[in-house]
């Protein structure tokens, strides 16, 4: 290939294959035995047969290998060997030894199940059933269940001895007296050996890569010097990596081991010197095994052994092989530019003369390329090297005559010169939650120092201009600029993944500057509206001036009408609009707008069905760019000129307003007193479930809150409408109404955990206020406004809340971004295949239509592949009038014909759009093809990394939401897990959620009526003895239990004395009950005290009736029937429930329906259940993504959670799976077994740095053997 | 539903697939136990969709 076309090919890597080195392996590779303890000599040369032994390799560049021959940059290094006096453990291996030992015999080293056994697992194995998946493991489980309980050897007869482990690597045996005999590795590697190939087979493990006795070290490897270089300080004194320190340990010990062993030292003292070196060679591999003391340097900081090297975020695998370092980057701190499009970014000339750019010369280019390379390095525009057709690189930095090189250039060489205003970067802000985060960008070269970002990209980065930094990248070969043209642009991400919406559009003054030019009395003269037309870069004839005369005048509307795309049409309801309650009030009417206010609900980022929306669907990104872009200089322009601001006037509050706010706190402090002193009388109305307290509290924190809303409601009533405020929080540029009541009428209830402040001294929250203070004052609440300012102790409440809210972002940050990662690790190799499948690269199905529909949500219409209504609309506007109309079975038979191409959903979309309205045969037709061509627009494209966007979509979200458990406002006692931990427990795939909850609809003969459901109720509810009790006496003369019940109580939980009696009455235990009295006596024969507590406690534990684990019921009307709502859930015991609609009733606990109702219907829970969580939090999210997640999280038949236990952890490659979590333990379990990593995933691929099979990346040449002669090659 | 060996094969064939690379579902599903589906069958599902209206999945029996 290589000489064929000229192009080096590079070595691509097919598979890797894990294995164990076997002793005579490692000696084979070898180049020398390490016997000496000590590495340098006096005169710093390395010693021989040492540690440093120069034929290792060398490090510094002047010495030559004493093995190859090279120098320091050549020579990869050598391995050396050290041959262990004694055989030690290797720890990652201990626990494999350990299940080896009690599976096998101790004498003949059998497998401790009988030959037929064996047989039958062999056969098996040798032709798997395909319905029996992990067979493999599954066997060698079984195998391991039953040789564990094993007595004899079926094989030999052989007596089997219990194995006992003690961590890391200490084995004993314990004999038939009980004693336990110490085996030492030497033992363990004789057993392990006597083990046959085909029994090791059977657990799974492969002889061919991992000899069970290969597990138990003799001789050790050393590696390279490379691997461990030692490093000179200034000062000239050596310092040695902590690894060499570890090896001289293990050299000196093992000197010291075989000395004892050739003296007779006696047993003891050889055991502990054994004992040491097992020690210094565990710590040698893993200096974090647990229940052994760390080794530590001399300056007391634990030594960074191999397993430390691997592991963790900064390990290999994390921190150097998946998160490589890159040139051609550059990072600064971002500045805002309103006047650059917001497809470009700005780059100080400095940065831009580091930066370049390989340019091929060629005969056109030829002259300005020398003119480049005249002005060298440090004159912008220049050039930094030039790269000659033979391929050396010169540096012109270096070089002394630049003109002559200029003049040398000719087509063929590259220059690689410097960034220049329109080539196209790579711009990226940490954390890169979803694919927005990198975007291609065109350079603008620019004076300062900081990279220049348009404001209205601010959203999709997520950042603002507060000392944010962002990095920058140039791509640097035809192939990566052609992906960052076609894919990553600007405009092409304006409709984010995530919902089908823009995410890129107007911000904070841009909105209050659309309110200010379109509302209804903004006038502007014709030169003004020439400037400003001029500014926006309009260049067309001006418009008819809507006031003619003698001065002309126009208004705001037409202003911004010139930059509407012409034959435009659309409406909508403006944020304005709809504070004041009414609705569509903006019209776009053929390009002009015709009346409304433009606000963010026409032009703001992230605001869905929005004018910039409906323009970017139906005319396309770049004529979206075309029109946000002038529209916003044009909105930058008017607001400058115009001028904007908000001062402390802004805030007064009138006199008579401030004294109604006055009023209304006076009047709910008032009604808190009243609740107090009617606590205190007991008279306040209990809730049920709730303790009388909480009620109280409850109360008194709705009388609050209710009083701030009031309060807000009256500042709302006499602000004027041109209060900048109340503009920019109507408009959506900033800040709400809340915020604005907090800082005029009064900041309001401070709270932690969602509870006033009640910690700090006993009964009072701070030493200025008396104990029980009944006053609100007392627990946080604040009267001020931040205009007037707040007294200290309010202040001080205020930043009690404040600091609860940094720590609740920062400890949200880091769960959402753990779970992200998880996500994304589950997902990131799920791609669309080409027949439109979503599989993983294992080529197993996900889903076998993506989404179920194959739309791409980011082509989508918010989520529709077509938005057939609007479609007809427009379809119709251009119709004639004077053709006659289709007949309804004209349009119903376009509908049918064309509905086969559509799915089933948009079919009865269009059937139902074109019945419902009067249309042409034509225009039906016409719309029947547009939804197929829009259709088919919207399908998304074989490669597309799917699950990535979904992990995205899912996870990005996860930042934004409330960490706490959110309390239900009002009255209801429910108390349920929502946001981010819910979502964390959704895709953890939890056995238990920490908030299990069942709605159990009933059947038609209890949903009616109340107390029928009641019934039902409390046959579901969980009652014990200890519920229903008053009080319970021993009687000890007798022996005798006597338990009196509470009437209420029973009649509450609908169970009567005999219920109780038959509850208890088991085993011997007599029994007698008296209605009357409402009392049950129990009695036993024979018994003692501790007996009679024992027989008490079990008593009042005592299942009366209801299901176990429902805690409490709740009734709750909806939609005219009857609902019980329940705290704790039992799907199969409630369903089984009479009365209860088993079609209906729901639980949260996702396990449980897995378990009675199916994986299907799991599936359907999950979807439901992640769905309802993001809803709740006003987080939109397409349903494509959680039904992807919904699907790989039960594609196994299992619920599988998202993480190291669940899909991760089941990943085919083992590089996947050591680079997310648990690193060490898998490499090891992949060399026991042989395990073969094939790299078809994009970890893999990311860490041998291949290409990653998602994208563009799927794109393969395959050769049509047919007509190569038959030769079957890919 | 409990596709029958012609309808299987297309189904595999359709997709180029092995039966072990179809989503699976456990023989002691509850679902599995009350339709009779035995490990080596292919089931099929019909499901509700948000986004399509109805939409079809399919399932492998496997043993557990």
């Amino acid at each position: 290939m290589a000489a064929l076309t000229g192009i080096d090919v590079p070595k691509k890597i097919d598979f890797i294959k894990f294995g164990v080195l076997s002793p005579s392996e490692i000696r084979k590779y070898s180049v020398v035995e390490i016997t000496v303890p000590e590495t340098y000599d006096e005169d710093g040369l390395p010693i021989p047969g040492g540690l440093m032994d120069n034929r290792l390799g060398v490090l510094e560049p002047g010495q030559i290998c004493g093995t190859c021959g090279n120098t320091s940059a050549e020579c990869p290094g050598h391995f050396g060997h050290i041959e262990l006096a004694e055989p030690v453990i290797h720890v990652s291996f201990a626990d494999t030894i350990k299940q080896l030992l009690t599976a096998t015999c101790r004498a003949c080293g059998r497998l401790l199940i009988p030959e037929a056994e064996i047989e039958a697992y062999r056969g098996e194995l040798e032709n798997p059933p395909s319905y029996k998946p992990n067979i493999r493991e599954r066997t060698a489980k079984e195998i391991f269940a039953k040789a564990r309980k094993a007595k004899i050897c079926p094989h030999c007869g052989a007596k089997k001895l219990e194995i006992e482990f003690t961590r890391p690597h200490i084995f004993h045996e314990i004999m038939e007296d009980g004693s336990a005999v110490r085996l030492t590795p030497a033992v363990i590697r004789e057993r392990l050996e006597r083990i046959p190939d085909d029994d090791y087979r059977l657990l799974g493990f492969d002889p061919g890569t991992s000899r069970p006795e290969w597990l138990v070290i003799q001789v050790l490897p050393v590696s390279p010097v490379t691997v461990r270089p030692s490093i000179t300080l200034e000062s000239g004194v050596r310092s040695e990596d902590d690894l060499t320190h570890k090896l001289v340990d293990i050299v000196r010990t093992n000197l010291r081991v075989r000395e004892a062993k050739e003296s007779g030292s006696p047993p003891l003292i050889l055991q502990d010197l054994v004992d040491l070196l097992q020690y210094h060679v565990t710590t040698y591999f893993d200096n974090e095994a647990s229940s052994i003391p760390p080794a530590h340097h001399r300056s007391g900081r634990p030594l960074k052994t191999l397993a430390q090297r691997l592991k963790g975020k900064e390990g290999r695998f994390r921190g150097s092989l998946s998160g490589k370092r890159v040139d051609f980057s550059a990072r600064t701190v971002i500045s805002p530019d309103p006047n650059i499009d917001i497809s470009e970014v700005g780059i100080p000339v400095e940065i831009a003369k580091k930066l370049t750019v390989p340019e091929r010369v060629t005969p056109w280019n030829l002259h300005s390329l020398r003119e480049l390379v005249r002005n060298g390095p440090d004159k912008y525009p220049g050039a930094n090297y030039i790269i000659r057709p033979d391929g050396v690189k010169i540096r012109l930095e270096f070089v002394p005559d630049r003109d002559a090189y200029a003049d040398g250039l000719e087509p063929g060489y590259v220059v690689e010169r410097h960034l220049k205003d329109g080539d196209i970067v790579l711009f990226n802000r940490q954390p890169s939650l979803h694919r927005m985060s990198i975007m291609a960008h065109f350079v603008k070269v620019l004076p300062y120092r900081t990279f220049r970002l348009h404001p209205a990209v601010c959203p999709p980065y997520n950042a603002d201009f507060d000392g944010d930094e962002m990095n920058l990248h140039v791509p640097q070969g035809e192939e990566a600029r052609s992906e960052a043209l076609l894919l990553m642009k600007v405009q092409d991400q304006i409709i984010s993944p995530r919902y089908g919406g823009p995410i890129i559009g107007a911000i904070r003054d841009y909105l209050t500057a659309s309110y200010l030019l379109t509302k209804d009395d903004v006038l502007l003269d014709p030169e003004e509206f020439a400037r400003l037309a001029y500014e926006g870069g309009y260049d067309g004839p001006l418009p008819r001036p809507e006031i003619e005369g003698r001065r002309p005048m126009y208004t705001g509307k037409q202003l911004f009408s010139l930059f509407i795309p012409e034959s435009f049409s659309y409406m909508l309801t403006s944020k304005w609009a709809k504070s004041s309650g009414r609705r569509r009030d903006v019209v776009v009417k053929d390009g002009l707008l015709v009346s409304g206010v433009i606000d963010k609900a026409s032009l703001g980022a992230e605001e869905p069905d929005s004018l910039l929306h409906r323009i970017t669907k139906d005319k396309g990104t770049e004529e979206a760019r075309r029109f946000l872009n002038p529209a916003l200089k044009l909105l930058k322009e008017y607001v400058t000129s115009r001028g904007f601001s908000y001062g402390y006037d802004d805030l007064e509050v009138p006199a008579n307003v401030k004294e109604k706010i006055r009023r209304v706190l006076d009047r709910t402090y008032r009604q808190i007193f009243k609740y107090i002193e009617e606590y205190k009388a007991g008279k306040l109305t209990p809730i049920k479930g709730l303790k009388l307290e909480d009620v109280l509290e409850q109360r008194v924190m709705n009388v609050l809150s209710q009083a701030r809303d009031k309060a807000g409601e009256l500042l709302e009533q006499v602000l004027p409408d041109e209060n900048p405020g109340v503009i920019m929080s109507k408009t959506g540029a900033r800040g709400s109404s809340l915020n604005l009541g907090q800082m005029m009428a009064l900041l309001g209830q401070q709270a932690i955990r969602g509870r006033r402040i009640r910690r700090g001294f006993r009964r009072r929250a701070l030493s200025h206020f008396k104990v029980d203070d009944p006053s609100p004052d007392a627990y946080g609440f604040v009267r001020s406004s931040f205009r007037d300012g707040l007294s200290p102790i309010e202040f001080f409440f205020h930043s009690m809340a404040g600091r609860e809210g940094l720590v609740d972002t920062a400890v949200r940050t880091q769960q959402s971004g753990y779970m992200q990662r998880r996500l994304v690790n589950a997902m990131e190799h799920l791609r669309i295949e080409y027949d439109y499948t979503v599989r993983d690269p294992e080529g197993n199905i996900i889903q076998f239509i993506y989404g179920e529909d194959s739309i791409d949500p980011a082509k989508s219409d918010h989520g529709a592949a077509v938005n057939i209504d609007r479609l007809a609309e427009m379809v119709l506007l251009d119709e004639k009038p004077d053709e006659p109309k289709a007949s309804r079975e004209e349009k119903m038979e376009l509908a049918e014909d064309y509905g086969g191409l559509l799915t089933p959903k948009l079919a009865e979309e269009l059937k139902t759009v074109l019945s419902s309205r009067e249309m042409t045969r034509s225009s039906a037709l016409k719309i029947c093809e547009r939804t197929i061509k829009l259709f088919k627009g919207a399908m998304i494209e074989p490669g597309e990394a799917v699950g990535v966007v979904a992990a995205q979509s899912i996870g990005e979200p996860g930042t934004q939401m409330t960490l706490r458990t959110f309390h239900y406002a009002g009255v209801k006692e429910k108390d349920v897990t929502l946001g981010l931990p819910r979502l964390i427990e959704l895709v953890d795939a939890r056995k238990q959620p920490s908030t299990p909850v069942m709605d159990v609809y009933l059947d038609e003969g209890h949903r009616t009526s109340k107390a029928k459901a009641m019934e039902v109720a409390k046959e579901i509810l969980f009652t014990k003895v200890e519920d229903i009790a008053s009080s319970i006496e021993i009687d000890y003369m007798s022996g005798s239990i006597t338990l009196s019940l509470d009437r209420e109580l029973m009649g509450d939980r609908g169970c009567t004395t005999k219920d109780v009696a038959d509850a208890v009455k088991v085993g011997k235990r007599k029994v007698s009950y008296d209605d009357e009295t409402a009392t049950v006596t129990v009695s036993i024969g024979n018994f003692d005290l501790p007996m009679l507590y024992a027989l008490r406690d079990k008593i009042l534990k005592t299942r009366v009736k209801g299901v176990a684990g429902i805690t409490r019921v709740s009734l709750e009307e909806r939609d005219g029937e009857w609902v019980i709502v329940t705290m704790g859930s039992d799907l199969r015991k409630v369903l089984a429930t009479p009365g209860v609609d088993q079609t209906r009733t729901r639980t949260n606990n996702i396990y449980e329906i897995a378990l009675v109702l199916g994986i299907e219907a799991a599936r359907q829970a999950l979807v439901d259940e992640i769905s309802k969580t993001l809803e709740e939090q006003g987080l939109e999210v397409d349903m494509r993504h959680i039904l992807l997640v919904a699907d790989l999280m039960t594609h196994k038949g299992i619920l599988q959670q998202v993480g190291r236990h669940g899909i991760v952890g089941s990943k085919v490659s083992v590089l996947a799976r050591a680079a997310f979590e648990i690193t060490v333990p898998t490499l090891a379990e992949a060399a026991v077994k042989g395990q073969v990593d094939e790299l078809r995933g994009v970890t893999e691929n990311v860490i041998v740095g291949g290409v990653i099979p998602v994208g563009t990346g799927i794109v393969d040449l395959y050769i049509d053997t047919s007509k190569s002669g038959g030769k079957k090659e890919r | 539903m409990v596709l029958n060996p012609e309808e299987k094969d297309e189904l595999l064939g359709r997709y180029h697939i092995r039966p072990d690379q179809l989503p699976y579902i456990l023989s002691s599903d509850p679902v599995v136990r009350e339709i009779g589906a035995k490990p080596g069958d292919v089931i099929k599902i019909m499901r509700k969709s948000p986004t399509a209206g109805v939409a079809v999945y399919y399932r492998y029996v496997v043993e557990g």
